[in-house]
C-alpha cells in the first residue's frame, strides 16, 4: 500500500455532443489515489461516470483539467504513453468485443507481441496467464466457442500477459451468468492475492464490491463515498437514496441488530453471519469475523 | 384454464452429424391463463430455446405446442399468427432497435399484423404508456436514448402486438440495480392491469423470488421441477448446484442447515430470513 | 439457417499437413492450383487427382467433410459440364433427339472439367481446413514482408484479415438472432417479390450496422489498452520457421510441377476421340 500507482488530481472530462452542445461533465473535479496492491470496487449507478473514470486512468481519455498520473507519469504525457498502458491495462464489459485473434493463446499473446518481448519470454507469460485465469485447458480453443465467463478470462489474461501493475475491470460480470461472474470473480481475487496485482473492479452488483477492501461509491460525475465496505454499507438510507442497493446480508444483521441480538463485527459475507448465528446458537461469547 | 400447453417437447439440431445437440428433452408444461411464470435455468439449460417455441419461431423436432387448446403448427398461417398472440422479447432487444423514431420502431409489430393507422397509433401510445415513455421521447431517435430507455422501448415494441403471452428473455441483464427494479415492476403493472400471461427467463432466482406465481426450473434440456416459488425454493441447495444464483439469504439457511441447524431453506427475503431467525433464536431460549 | 455457413473452416487436427509451414502450404496451394490449370489430358488429371487423396488421407480430414465442402460449388460444376455438353461436338455422336446432340467429346470434357474444378476446390479448402486463419494471415503477411520497401505494408491489411476472421461468426450469430428477433415481430423474409424481400432486410442491416460500428469502436479500445501500435516492432510468439518437413514438402511441390510438365508433354494434349476409342 505504499507507493500510488494512480492518482486523480480534480480531474474534469466531458465528451463532446453532437453539433457543438455542451455535455455537462462526465466526471468533475474529482481526486482520487489508489496504492499498489489495493484492491477497490467503485460502484454507482449507470450514468454516474465510473467507465469514464477507467478510460481516463490509462490514458485512453484525456482530462479537460486536472491531471491524471500512472505510477507517477502523467497521462497527458504522449512519450509515456505505451508505458503507461502497460503499467495500467484494461478490461471491459463486452467480452466479444476485446478478444483479436482466432485462437486463445494468440489472443493471449497480442499485447507481449505488440510491446515487442522475446519470443521465449511471451510464451512463459501466455501460459502463466492462462493458468492463473484457469484458462490454460483452453489456449488452442476458438474464442468464438467458449462462454461468457471463459471469454471473460481470456480478456483478462490477454492483460496480465503484458504484467501490468494494475488492472481495471469495467463491469466484466453484467453480460454473464451466475457461473460465468463466480468464475471470473475468483480469478480476479487471485490476481490481487497472488500476484499482487492492484485491482479496480466497477461494478454494479453489491455483493461482488463487499470482496474489495475499499469501496468508492460514484454519483452524478462526483465521488460520494469512499471507505471499507463496511462503512460505505452502514448506511443503507444514502445508498438507496443513489439508486443503488445493500447486500442482503447486511439488511438482515441490520434487521437481528435492531432487536438485540448481539451480532459482532460488521456483517458482510455470508460467510461472517452464518459463523456469527452459529456461535450464537452455541452460546459462545465472543466471535471472531474472518477478515 | 390451461393457456399454452407442451407435450413431449423436444428439440435436436445437428442430428447425424457429430455435433448433435439435444435442447429440449421432453418437456411437457403447463401455463394458465394470467400467470406470471419465470423459467429459470443456467446457459444452455434449454430455456432460450424452450420460449422460442412457445411463438413458433423453431419448430419441434418432436412433441406439440398447445395454443388455447390448439397445436401452433397445424398449418403454416396459424403459426405465422401465434408469432402476434404470443408475444417474444429477446434477450438484449435493444441491439435489434432499427427504426428512424421511437415511435416507428414501436409500431414495426402492430403494422406487420396490418392493422389501420388509428389501431396502430393506438396501440403505440397504449404500450409506450405501460413501459413509461413519454409522447416526447416517441419521436426521439431510438439511438439517441440510454440503455435502460431503449430496453423499455424493446418492450413495448413487443407489447405493442397486443399478445395474449408476453415473454421476456433475461429482461433485466446488465442493468443497474434501479434499471433491473424499473423493468421488474413494470412487468407486474403489466401483468395486474392487463391481466395478460406474462413468462420471464432468467437465470437468477433473486429477479423473480418476488413476481413469479410459478417457476419452471430447466436443467440439461429437461424440466427439473416446477411449481411455485416456496416450492421450489424448498430444495435450494440443488438451485445452486445445477449453476443458478440463489439470493444471499437463501444461501445462509442453506448452510445453517447443513450445519444441523431444523431452518426451512425456502427462505429469499431478508425480511423471511428475519422471521426465521428469531423464531429459531427463541425457540432455543436466546433473547 | 444462416448458421451452417462455414467459412474458412479449420479443423485443429494434428497432422503432417497441419505441422506444415502456412507458406509451405500457400506455395503447394498455388502450385496445385497452376498445376491443374495448365493439365490438358486425363493422365496429368489423375497425377492431380492422386496427390488430392494423399494429401487428404496424410490430413486426416474426415473424407465426408472434405466432400461435404464441394457443395456449395456444385451448381457450377453442374452448369459448366452442361455447357461442354452443349458446345462441344468433336468425337462420336451419341444421342441425338430434337436439338441436342450429345458427343463423347462432348461428354468427356464436360467430366474433364468438373473434375478439374473439383480438384481446384478441394485444395484450396484443405488450406483453410489445416492452416488456422491466424498462421495463415501469418504467412501471407511474411510473404508480402518485402512490399513494405515499396510503401505497401502488409501488416495492416493481415491484421484486417484476421480480424475479420474472429468476427465472421460473431457476426453470424448476431444476424441469426436479429432475424429471430425481427421474425418474432411478424417479419416476414420468405414471402412477396424482390423489393419487398429487400425491404424487409432494412429491419436486420440497420442494427447490425450499428451493433458493428459499436463493436469496432470497443475492439479499437480494446487494442489500444493493449499496446497495438500498428505492428511498429512487433515480436511474435509463434514465428513462422521452415523445418525440415517443409522443405521435404517443397521438394514434393517442385515434383508436382516436374510430374504435370512430362505428363503434360508426353501424354500430349487430350484428343478426345483418341481417348474414347482407346477407352472402347
Amino acid at each position: 500500500m505504499a507507493d500510488t500507482i494512480i492518482e486523480f488530481q480534480n480531474v474534469t472530462f466531458r465528451y463532446e455532443g453532437d453539433e457543438g452542445i455542451v455535455l455537462s461533465p462526465a466526471v468533475k473535479d474529482f481526486s482520487l489515489k489508489i496504492g499498489g496492491g489495493e484492491f477497490v470496487a467503485v460502484l454507482g449507478h449507470n450514468g454516474s461516470g465510473k467507465s469514464t473514470l477507467a478510460k481516463l486512468a490509462n490514458g485512453l481519455l484525456l482530462p479537460e483539467s486536472g491531471d491524471v498520473l500512472v505510477d507517477g507519469m502523467n497521462t497527458k504525457n504522449e512519450d509515456d504513453d505505451i508505458k503507461i498502458k502497460q503499467t495500467v491495462g484494461v478490461v471491459f464489459q463486452n467480452p466479444d468485443n476485446q478478444i483479436v485473434a482466432t485462437i486463445v493463446e494468440e489472443d493471449v499473446a497480442f499485447g507481449p507481441e505488440n510491446l515487442g518481448i522475446e519470443q521465449s519470454e511471451i510464451r512463459r507469460r501466455v501460459d502463466g496467464a492462462l493458468k492463473i485465469v484457469g484458462m490454460y485447458n483452453y489456449r488452442r480453443h476458438e474464442p468464438h466457442k467458449l462462454s461468457g465467463g471463459q471469454k471473460q478470462r481470456v480478456a483478462i489474461a490477454g492483460i496480465i500477459a503484458m504484467e501490468p501493475r494494475c488492472i481495471i475491470l469495467d463491469e466484466p460480470t453484467a453480460m454473464l451468468d451466475p457461473v460465468g461472474r463466480k468464475d471470473v470473480m475468483n480469478a480476479i481475487k487471485r490476481l490481487n492475492r497472488e500476484m499482487g496485482i492492484t485491482v479496480v473492479y466497477i461494478t454494479h452488483y453489491m455483493e461482488e464490491a463487499c470482496e474489495a477492501q475499499r469501496i468508492i461509491v460514484m454519483d452524478d460525475a462526483k465521488l460520494l463515498m469512499d471507505g471499507t465496505p463496511e462503512e460505505i454499507f452502514s448506511d443503507p438510507e444514502k445508498i438507496r437514496e443513489i439508486g443503488l442497493d445493500v447486500p442482503q446480508t447486511c439488511r438482515l444483521a441490520e434487521m437481528l441488530k435492531n432487536s438485540g441480538i448481539k451480532i459482532t463485527g460488521n456483517v458482510l459475507g455470508i460467510d461472517e453471519l452464518v459463523e456469527n448465528i452459529d456461535s450464537l446458537l452455541r452460546g459462545q461469547q465472543n466471535v471472531t469475523s474472518c477478515n | 384454464m390451461s393457456h399454452l400447453v407442451t407435450e413431449h417437447l423436444s428439440y435436436v439440431y445437428g442430428e447425424g452429424t457429430p455435433f448433435k445437440v439435444t435442447a429440449l428433452d421432453n418437456v411437457n408444461i403447463n401455463i394458465e391463463k394470467s400467470e406470471l411464470v419465470a423459467i429459470i435455468g443456467h446457459t444452455g439449460s434449454g430455456k432460450s430455446t424452450l420460449v422460442q417455441h412457445m411463438n413458433g419461431l423453431l419448430k419441434p423436432t418432436g412433441g406439440k405446442i398447445f395454443l388455447d387448446g390448439e397445436d401452433i403448427h397445424l398449418s403454416k398461417a396459424k403459426t405465422y399468427e401465434t408469432r402476434f398472440k404470443v408475444g417474444l422479447c429477446f434477450q438484449y432487444p435493444e441491439y435489434q432497435l432499427f427504426e428512424s423514431t421511437v415511435y416507428k420502431d414501436i409500431a414495426f409489430g402492430p403494422t406487420n399484423m396490418g392493422l389501420s393507422k388509428g389501431e396502430i397509433d393506438e396501440r403505440v401510445r397504449n404500450a409506450a404508456k405501460y413501459v413509461g415513455i413519454s409522447d416526447e421521447m416517441l419521436q426521439k431517435s431510438p439511438f439517441d436514448l440510454s440503455g435502460g430507455e431503449k430496453r423499455r422501448v424493446a418492450i413495448a415494441g413487443v407489447i405493442s402486438m397486443g399478445p395474449e403471452i408476453l415473454i421476456l428473455d433475461e429482461p433485466t441483464s446488465g442493468l443497474d440495480p434501479r434499471g433491473r427494479e424499473q423493468i421488474l415492476s413494470l412487468i407486474k403493472n403489466y401483468r395486474d392491469e392487463t391481466g395478460k400471461t406474462v413468462i420471464i427467463v432468467s437465470h437468477s432466482m433473486d429477479d423473480v423470488a418476488r413476481l413469479a406465481d410459478k417457476v419452471i426450473v430447466m436443467n440439461d434440456a429437461k424440466v427439473e421441477s416446477c411449481g411455485t416459488v416456496d416450492e421450489v425454493y424448498e430444495n435450494s441447495s440443488r438451485l445452486t448446484e445445477i449453476g443458478l444464483s440463489v439470493p444471499q439469504v437463501t444461501e445462509i439457511f442453506v448452510r445453517l442447515k447443513k450445519l444441523g441447524y431444523p431452518v426451512n431453506e425456502n427462505v429469499y427475503t431478508a425480511q423471511q430470513g428475519y422471521s426465521e431467525l428469531m423464531r429459531l433464536f427463541k425457540g432455543r431460549g436466546i433473547l | 439457417m444462416i448458421k451452417d455457413i462455414t467459412i474458412g473452416q479449420y479443423f485443429p487436427f494434428d497432422s503432417f499437413v497441419h505441422r506444415l509451414d502456412p507458406r509451405t502450404k500457400l506455395l503447394f496451394t498455388v502450385v496445385y492450383i497452376v498445376a491443374a490449370f495448365v493439365s490438358n489430358n486425363f493422365v496429368s488429371l489423375l497425377f492431380c487427382f492422386i496427390i488430392a487423396c494423399v494429401v487428404v488421407a496424410i490430413s486426416k480430414i474426415p473424407l465426408k467433410t472434405v466432400i461435404k465442402g464441394l457443395r456449395p460449388i456444385l451448381l457450377i460444376v453442374i452448369i459448366t459440364s452442361l455447357l461442354q455438353i452443349a458446345y462441344i461436338k468433336t468425337g462420336v455422336p451419341l444421342i441425338s433427339f430434337w436439338k441436342i446432340n450429345i458427343t463423347s467429346g462432348g461428354l468427356l470434357s464436360a467430366l474433364f472439367m468438373a473434375l478439374r474444378i473439383s480438384l481446384l476446390i478441394i485444395m484450396s479448402t484443405m488450406l483453410t481446413y489445416t492452416t488456422s486463419p491466424t498462421s495463415l494471415t501469418n504467412g501471407l503477411e511474411r510473404i508480402f514482408a518485402p512490399f513494405k520497401k515499396i510503401g505497401i505494408d502488409f501488416h495492416t491489411i493481415t491484421m484486417i484479415m484476421t480480424i475479420a476472421l474472429r468476427f465472421i461468426p460473431t457476426l453470424i450469430e448476431e444476424t441469426d438472432k436479429i432475424m429471430s428477433a425481427q421474425k418474432s415481430r411478424g417479419a416476414n423474409f420468405e414471402n412477396g417479390n424482390i423489393v419487398k424481400r429487400a425491404k424487409a432486410l432494412v429491419p436486420i442491416f440497420i442494427p447490425l450496422l450499428f451493433n458493428s460500428i459499436r463493436r469496432a469502436y470497443e475492439l479499437a479500445n480494446a487494442m489500444t489498452c493493449r499496446c497495438y501500435n500498428g505492428g511498429k516492432g512487433k515480436t511474435t510468439m509463434n514465428p513462422l520457421k521452415m523445418s525440415g518437413r517443409d522443405y521435404f514438402a517443397v521438394i514434393l511441390t517442385l515434383a508436382v510441377i516436374g510430374g504435370i510438365i512430362v505428363l503434360n508433354i508426353f501424354c500430349g494434349e487430350y484428343n478426345a476421340e483418341f481417348t474414347f476409342n482407346a477407352a472402347v
